[in-house]
């Protein structure tokens, strides 16, 4: 039988090398689009960091300030006619007022640019003297509203507490300072403070250093 | 994980994991194989298309059959696949014709049997290589895709060391391991395509040589 002298047929694939090559030729036409077509990120992109809130209270509108608040601070609380609400901000009030009455009159040539300019700063810090008066009151009231008064407390128990306030009005952490001997009322005054938040804070936020860190004192009977 | 901003195409490989670097491996070893099987049956079909019009032009055209068996025979390198169908169908009924006392309907079974199995050998030459290319259509973008599912998660796996979680440490993690799905994709659609188009023209093809089976079997019940 001649069929037997069939050419086999799959031995025969006339075409392998050029083929191959054409596969490889696809390949690097595709890396190489991959590789220049394509811009990769290759530069950072320009960071830019903000930062939210002023963290340090302002040393240099500090040392000039107030000359007379201490007397007009006192008057704020009567027309609230809520005396007791002690606060005691933090503020180096009395000491630099103090030394600065002393250093005036010294130097009495100082020329009048500088007394005006001294009285301007005199004035506004006066002013804001008051806002942050107000406000202190105001915060006090706010607090004592929710105050749940438990039974029992004696009238001259006294809980004193410090806060730290955020920019927003909200609390952090109230640490009793100084307890008023009778738990319950300590707590009372804790879970005022919280459900006060957000505390009323001046308009203003240069004022906001003066709040930062407070010191709240509440008696029973008022 | 160090948070680069170099995310060039060389890098993003290098930093692959080991997995995923052999995933891409694999992938880049495919899609070669399977762009060489696409050229190579690209050339062979066109070539068979080819000589197969110009042998069925030829055979049309001259009715003599001892002529063109003579031709087929000779010409070694450039026969196609209905060249050596009729040469396989015209040698059997040849021998057949010369032993005496065989009827015509046997002899005609015997011819059309021999040229059937040509068919047969000559389909399966065409159609080899069509199943690589049809698994890697399919199954290479779910090897990729497995790659980049592991990329992914060893990058989700760092993100949980650092402290302060940004996107700058996945981003790279998830870039390089999406090159792997890059990679299945480009190896499975042109060989999903090729596919098509190949079973498609070979099937015309099979229909060609059949019908020509058919036709060549009348021709040679008309020889006296």
């Amino acid at each position: 039988m001649s069929v037997a002298a069939y050419p086999n047929p799959y031995g025969r694939e006339p075409y392998k090398l050029p083929a191959g090559l054409l596969a490889v030729a696809v390949h690097g036409a595709f890396f190489a689009l991959l590789y220049f077509g394509f811009s990769w990120q290759t530069e950072p992109p320009a960071t830019m960091s903000v930062e939210l809130w002023d963290s340090i209270p302002s040393v240099a509108a500090a040392p000039p300030k107030v000359e007379e608040p201490p007397v007009e601070a006192v008057e704020p609380p009567p027309p609230e006619a809520q005396p007791e609400p002690e606060i005691a901000i933090p503020d180096k009030k009395a000491k630099p007022v103090e030394k600065k009455v002393e250093v005036k009159p010294v130097e009495p040539q100082v020329d009048e640019r500088v007394v005006r300019e001294q009285a301007e700063r005199a004035e506004r810090a006066a002013a804001a003297g008051r806002v942050v008066d107000e406000y202190t009151a105001k915060i006090a009231a706010k607090i004592r509203s929710r105050i749940v008064m438990p039974p029992d407390v004696p009238d001259d128990a006294r809980a004193e507490f410090a806060v730290t306030v955020l920019p927003g009005g909200s609390v952090l952490n109230p640490r009793l300072l100084k307890s008023s001997g009778h738990v319950a009322y300590d707590n009372a005054v804790e879970r005022a403070i919280l459900k006060a938040q957000p505390l009323p804070l001046p308009p203003d936020a240069a004022l906001f250093n003066r709040f930062r860190e407070m010191k709240l004192g509440f008696r029973p009977k008022e | 994980m160090e948070v680069t901003q170099d995310l060039s195409f060389i890098h993003l490989i290098a930093n692959a994991s080991v997995l995923v670097q052999l995933v891409m491996g694999l992938l880049l070893l495919v899609s070669l194989m399977s762009w060489w099987y696409i050229f190579l049956k690209l050339f062979a079909i066109r070539a068979e298309v080819r000589m197969t019009e110009e042998f069925e032009d030829a055979f049309w055209r001259n009715p003599d059959l001892n002529h063109l068996y003579q031709g087929a025979k000779g010409g070694r390198g450039d026969q196609g696949a209905l060249e050596r169908i009729f040469a396989a169908g015209f040698a059997e009924f040849a021998k057949l014709k010369k032993q005496h006392g065989m009827d015509s309907s046997a002899v005609m079974d015997g011819t059309r049997r021999a040229m059937r199995a040509t068919y047969q050998r000559e389909m399966d030459r065409l159609e080899s290589h069509l199943a690589f290319l049809a698994s890697v259509g399919s199954v290479s973008p779910y090897v990729g895709l497995f790659g980049t599912v592991w990329g992914i998660m060893n990058a989700f796996r760092s993100l949980a060391n650092v402290g302060q979680a940004t996107l700058g440490h996945v981003a790279p993690g998830i870039a390089e391991a999406l090159v792997a799905t890059a990679m299945g994709l480009f190896a499975a659609i042109p060989a999903v395509i090729a596919y098509n188009r190949y079973s498609h023209d070979i099937n015309r093809l099979a229909t060609r040589f059949e019908s020509f089976t058919e036709e060549f079997s009348n021709v040679l019940q008309r020889q006296p």
